[in-house]
């Protein structure tokens, strides 16, 4: 159980981060589909970041001594310089859409195709193969907090709670959910938070009131590219052993399905992507999912093609889908370019 | 009514080919610059390696190698215009793919698991059909027709779950891209089809000339020796010049592309929007589906089977070529070619230099970039400073009324 | 304050946009505590004016004054910032949004950013109290009565403390009570001294309430006149250019056979779970104009879809010449029906297509039209130009031009010519008038008029009461989805068809009431 709690959040908080980067360009009015692009773009910076950080004599020094707060350290400014590229990589679509009123779904699609196409360009000139790692070790062993790291015992038992939420875990997972629930509070309880929304659903009104629609919507979006690039190294940290390949196996278009499937709320958003988490994280892990710890493997038990379990996030993407599209509220003026002239 | 003369250079035909050129430029002195200031600020590359990368860039379908003191070497090289041709045939195949979708007012991105589902079929039908009993060529037909069948049915999920769910078809898409790259690993995990005679080749399907099937060559192979050309390229031309007639000459092309301008309107009108959304999803999976089909029918390809972890660049490859092409059918056929220099482009640079084929899906992506405002950039070519006349106010009906291509995301009034 | 007698001069404003000079040299002036009407037909320039004064469009030339002093207004701030307010034609709110969130919406009150709600709640509370506009704070906008969103636009302004109140054709979604409510605040806004500009092109209005009036005509300046020294014949010369016939010239109607039969149909709403048209019944005759009345947004649009096939009835039955056709496809019910469509961008037009393609958007199946699935472009070019010149639809191009680029008039005129020259012994036409201007509006009528003397069964929607007065045989009125009344134009007048549409009244016929 504790394993299976483990696992769900860390599928299901990259996917929580990166739905709310969704919703915050949405509600803003502009549609980014290049979550996808913009989370293999931060994954790449964040590696490389760490990568460059590890060959430096001080970090090293600092591994040796054993201060792992050096090592949170490192993991929050990897976030941090994922977060700035990935908002700077999304100026790209804001300055498209919102400039030069480009049509929103091409022009994500461009980041999409973009964002790998360089990575790879990179990491092959940087690491001659597909796949840049981190310069030694593995996220596990540098990242991930145990109990031993708490100053606990190696042999201490934490109780359910603890060895669920303290042992064997990562800084990141709890920085995304706090940021969100800060996130989710400045949307509905803010004069911004205000303002943005009424962009994403009547940029005339909102113009007629004042509030600039352009800034609002480059706001929006670059926030939205913040949390997206963020929230792709943290999906490399957690679930690629902190490795970029150019590739987040459609995790970004599963943050839009947690979105639409969310309905737009952070509330529902927090649910759809626990739930996403869980698909995702029996489909990565269900041969080794023991769900009441007595020693069987119940899903690998089945005989169900580990292919079966491999798609099922994606066909239940398509079928959440099929059943939440009728009742799913898009924020009204999403995807439509917004002129001054036009009223 | 008399029509008013325009000048040449302003006329919609030749501002639109302007456009779609300027992207090309654009990308590839994007695509450029990247390589300089890789190779200037990269010891290993310098200034000179920097030089051959911009070369190759620009000229690389021209390139015949290194000569023997090391340097680049210049020429018509027919094995690179040879195996253009050949990788221009699936993209011009799914370039029609999506131009078609496009025409219909649907994205369709959902070309790569189109491709990899009539791949699948048709190297099925190709390998398990016995050639001592039937005639080689019978099986060919039958093969092209599965994959056809098998990328109609993939593209009809889109299409149905958007006309009857109103789901954005970008999403089911890729949903059913992912589904595709499973079950198609899923299939020939285990199968008979996996090459066990080479002991090189694991990974990957039979050649279908395995079981003596391939697509004749019609002596272009003569033309351009060493080359993989064979007649698909013929096919693939074929193909783009009847969806050409399809779309502009028949009624059936009529319907699609009042339900891709306004929906509403084509509903309004009698004709039945949903039908024609699936109708087009179909054709489009169709196109694409052909496309994988004409390329693994080849006889000189090998499909590597686990593809679940990712999608075929070719499928992908579509949307730029439908995009340059401005969805002309005719005009995907040169999109598809140039997408395929860019290609050979990419693999002389890995050969040859200490790039990498990144860099042409650098250029690829700068130029889909471009395709997403192109009616920013023609008009900036017709030399008009605003885009829209703008509707004067709400009851101003006097003026050129010009609405923004209605997103038909979540709005539905069925 | 100021010196000078005019709290807000606009002098000299010009306002270009490509192709057209929408305002050319206008000169306004309000005086302070005054309800001054601005006058003009569609198209003539108000909006824009308007627009400019609001800071959303900059003029080319021109220069505004308040209180005899230079101002530059460049955004909504700066004239919320000199007291200016607005409430347009088309309520700027935001649906989804509470009353409340949508009054403070811009100028809201914040401690760190936080929204302080309670604070702009009580002082919301005490305006409405003062004036009498009763909201429901907490109700999202989406869910309340045109109405009440007009009482919201009204409180955004006073909230804002507006001293200037800009009102922009605010009585086209309000019943004639509802009106004279409104006219009365108006009336108390002035007195208080606040200075009213009154957008509209309602004469009886202007005289009831406004003290001067400005005239525009086609963007520009025709002259100012005090409301007490003019009548309305001679505003209307001013804003038209030329005396107007304001009654539609037609012949007593012969109804023969009965052509629609609709019974107690209802069709469900895409908004509200409840039906959008609830058990109505009626029938349309040849040789007859039937029209639907009422305020906008009361089941008028759901019920042409559900005779028209664009929306789904959930039961009862519709007849057409015979024929059931409730549950029949839009081609089926095509056969003996045209529809001239309520929003002619949505449903009437490809706007990507050319003419010629609109003009067969419906008949590109006949024979004469297409061989084996091949299109006859020569049949449909001929075709389409035998419309144009019939028509008179003016154009750029003529057959191949894109109709996008034509005006909403001649866009307009091509729908009609295609409508009418499908010859079918029903025409359902919604709000064709709309946003047209005099000329045009003249030409659509007459055109009705004669397509019902030729025999044609004619269903007209309408939210224009003169129109519902001048054109129809008939009246039904619609109130919540169900037809209220039958009514006379010949007997009946604008307030009892008032009290109808307000729902304040209803009778036995038309088959709503049982």
């Amino acid at each position: 159980m504790t394993f299976l709690i483990q696992q769900t959040l860390i599928y299901g908080v990259p996917l929580l981060i990166v739905a709310l980067a969704g919703v915050f360009a949405e509600r803003s009015g502009i549609i980014n589909l290049a979550l996808e692009g913009i989370m293999v773009f931060g994954a790449f910076i964040g590696v490389l970041f760490v990568r460059i950080m590890q060959t430096s004599a001080g970090f090293e020094a600092l591994k040796s001594a054993g201060d792992w707060m050096a090592l949170q350290g490192l993991e929050l400014l990897a976030m941090l310089a994922a977060a700035v590229c990935g908002a700077i990589f999304s100026l790209l679509l804001s300055f498209a859409s919102i400039n030069l009123r480009a049509d929103q779904t091409i022009g994500g699609t461009a980041l999409n195709l973009l964002a790998p196409a360089l990575v790879l360009f990179f990491i092959r000139i940087i690491a001659n193969q597909n796949t840049l790692q981190m310069a030694s070790g593995d996220s596990a062993s540098w990242f991930m907090i145990k109990k031993t790291t708490l100053g606990f015992d190696r042999d201490a038992d934490l109780g359910f709670f603890g060895n669920t939420f303290l042992h064997k875990v990562y800084l990141a997972t709890y920085v995304c959910i706090i940021l969100f629930i800060v996130l989710s509070v400045i949307l509905y309880k803010t004069r911004f938070g205000l303002r943005l929304r009424s962009c994403g659903e009547n940029p005339q009104a909102a113009n007629s009131l004042g509030i600039n629609v352009q800034k609002m919507r480059y706001i929006g979006t670059t926030i939205s590219g913040a949390l997206a690039g963020m929230g792709g190294f943290v999906y490399a940290l957690t679930t690629a052993n902190c490795a970029s390949t150019g590739d987040v196996a459609g995790f970004g278009f599963l943050a839009i399905a947690v979105m639409i499937f969310g309905n737009w709320k952070p509330l529902n958003i927090a649910g759809a992507s626990l739930l996403f988490g869980l698909f995702k994280c029996i489909a990565a892990a269900y041969s080794s999912i023991d769900i009441n710890g007595d020693g069987v493997y119940a899903l690998a038990n089945l005989g169900i093609s580990s292919h079966f379990y491999r798609l099922l996030p994606y066909l239940i993407t398509l079928l959440v889908l099929a059943f939440t599209s009728k009742s799913s509220r898009a924020p009204k003026a999403e995807g439509i370019p917004y002129d001054k002239s036009m009223r | 009514m008399k029509q008013e003369k325009t000048p040449l250079l302003r006329r919609e035909g030749s501002v639109k080919l302007l456009s779609s050129l300027l992207s090309i430029v654009i990308g590839l002195v994007v695509g450029g610059l990247i390589v300089l200031f890789v190779g200037l600020g990269n010891s290993e590359i310098g200034a000179d390696g920097a030089g051959e990368g911009l070369r190759l860039i620009f000229a690389g379908i021209l390139s015949t190698g290194r000569d023997a003191s090391g340097a680049l070497s210049w020429g018509f090289n027919p094995t690179n215009v040879g195996n253009m041709l050949f990788r221009a045939m699936p993209v011009i195949m799914t370039g029609l793919s999506v131009a078609v979708a496009f025409k219909t007012g649907l994205f369709n991105i959902g070309a790569p698991g189109q491709y990899l589902m009539g791949t699948m079929v048709s190297l099925v039908i190709a390998l398990s059909i016995d050639t001592a009993a039937v005639p080689a060529g019978l099986v060919w037909v039958l093969a092209l027709l599965g994959g056809i069948a098998a990328g109609a049915l993939w593209g009809c999920i889109p299409g149905l779950v958007k006309a009857f769910l109103n789901i954005n078809e970008v999403l089911a898409c890729i949903m059913t891209n992912w589904i595709a790259a499973n079950v198609v690993t899923w299939i020939f995990d285990g199968s008979a089809f996996r090459n066990m005679v080479e002991n090189t080749k694991s990974g990957y399907i039979y050649k279908t000339s395995f079981n003596g099937v391939a697509t004749p060559k019609l002596g272009l192979d003569k033309l351009f020796p060493g080359s993989q050309v064979n007649g698909g390229i013929l096919i693939a031309i074929l193909f783009a010049v009847a969806m050409y007639i399809l779309m502009n000459k028949t009624t059936l092309g009529f319907e699609l592309k009042a339900c891709g301008a306004n929906r509403h309107a084509a509903r309004y009108a009698g004709i039945s929007d949903k039908r024609n959304i699936v109708l087009s999803m179909a054709i489009a999976g169709a196109l694409a589906g052909a496309g994988a089909a004409l390329y693994y029918l080849s006889g000189n390809t090998e499909f590597f089977w686990t593809t679940y972890q990712s999608l075929p660049a070719e499928g992908f490859n579509g949307i730029p070529v439908a995009l340059l092409a401005l969805n002309n059918p005719i005009g995907v056929i040169f999109a598809g070619l140039f997408m395929a220099m860019l290609n050979i482009i990419g693999l002389q640079l890995t050969n040859l230099t200490a790039y990498n084929e990144f860099i042409t899906d650098v250029i690829i992506a700068i130029i889909v970039y471009l395709s997403a405002f192109s009616l920013v950039i023609r008009m900036f070519l017709m030399g008009r400073k605003r885009k829209v006349p703008p509707k004067l106010g709400a009851d101003d009906a006097a003026a050129p009324a010009k609405i923004p291509a209605e997103n038909e995301k979540g709005g539905d009034d069925a | 304050m100021g010196e000078s007698e005019y709290v807000i001069e606009m002098l000299h404003i010009t306002k270009e946009f490509p192709g057209i000079r929408a305002n050319d040299d206008i000169t306004l002036q309000l005086r302070r505590g005054e309800i001054h009407a601005l006058l003009g037909e569609n198209g003539a320039g108000k909006s824009t004016l308007m627009s400019v004064l609001f800071g959303l469009y900059q003029p080319e030339a021109g220069e505004i004054r308040k209180n005899g002093v230079k101002v530059d207004i460049r955004d909504p701030n700066d004239a919320t910032a000199l007291g200016i307010g607005m409430v347009h034609q088309h309520f700027k709110l935001i649906e989804v949004f509470s009353v409340l969130d949508n009054i403070i919406l811009g100028a809201e009150t914040t401690k760190l950013g936080f929204l302080q709600r309670k604070e702009a709640r009580k002082k919301v509370e005490a305006i409405s109290r003062k004036y009498g506009l009763a909201v429901d704070l907490d109700a999202k906008v989406e869910d309340i009565s045109v109405g009440m969103q007009q009482r919201v636009e009204i409180l955004k302004m006073l909230y804002r403390d507006n001293e200037i109140l800009i009102f922009d054709e605010p009585t086209a979604v309000l019943t004639p009570q509802e009106i004279d409510e409104l006219m009365a605040t108006m009336k108390e806004f002035a007195r208080e001294g606040k200075s009213i500009l009154f957008i509209t092109h309602k004469l009886n209005e202007i005289m009831a309430v406004a003290d001067r009036v400005s005239v525009l005509r086609k963007g520009r300046y025709i002259g100012t006149v005090n409301t007490h020294d003019t009548d309305k014949q001679e505003l209307s010369n001013m804003m038209v250019g030329r005396p107007v016939q304001l009654e539609v010239v037609k012949a007593p109607a012969r109804p023969a056979e009965e052509v629609l039969q609709v019974s107690h149909l209802c069709v469900p709403s895409h908004i509200h779970k409840r039906d959008a048209v609830h058990d109505v019944s009626f029938s349309v005759r040849r040789g007859e104009i039937v029209c639907i009345a009422g305020i906008d947004g009361n089941g008028q649009t759901e019920l042409v879809y559900g005779i028209t096939g664009l929306g789904r009835p959930s039961s009862g039955s519709v007849k057409l010449c015979g024929e059931e056709i409730a549950r029949a496809s839009i081609r089926r019910r095509g056969a003996n029906m045209s529809h001239i469509p309520e929003d002619r961008h949505k449903h009437g037009l490809v706007l990507d297509f050319t003419l010629e393609q609109n003009m067969v958007l419906q008949r590109y199946l006949e024979k004469r039209f297409q061989r084996r699935g091949f299109i006859r472009p020569a049949a449909i070019r001929d075709y389409a130009q035998g419309l144009i010149a019939q028509y008179d639809i003016r154009s750029g191009q003529g057959p191949v031009t894109p109709a996008r680029s034509m005006s909403g008039g001649n866009q307009q005129k091509a729908i009609i010519a295609r409508e009418v020259d499908r010859d079918k012994p029903l025409i359902v036409a919604v709000q064709p008038t709309r946003g047209l201007d005099v000329g045009a509006i003249e030409s659509v009528h007459s055109r009705l008029v004669a397509e019902r003397d030729a025999g044609k069964a004619v269903l007209l929607v309408s939210l224009e009461l003169e129109e519902v007065m001048s054109l129809s045989d008939r009246i039904l009125v619609m109130y919540e989805g169900e037809i209220v009344g039958e009514l006379d134009p010949k007997t009946t007048n604008v307030q009892e068809l008032g009290l109808y549409m307000a729902g304040a009244r209803r009778d036995g016929k038309g088959g709503a009431a049982s």
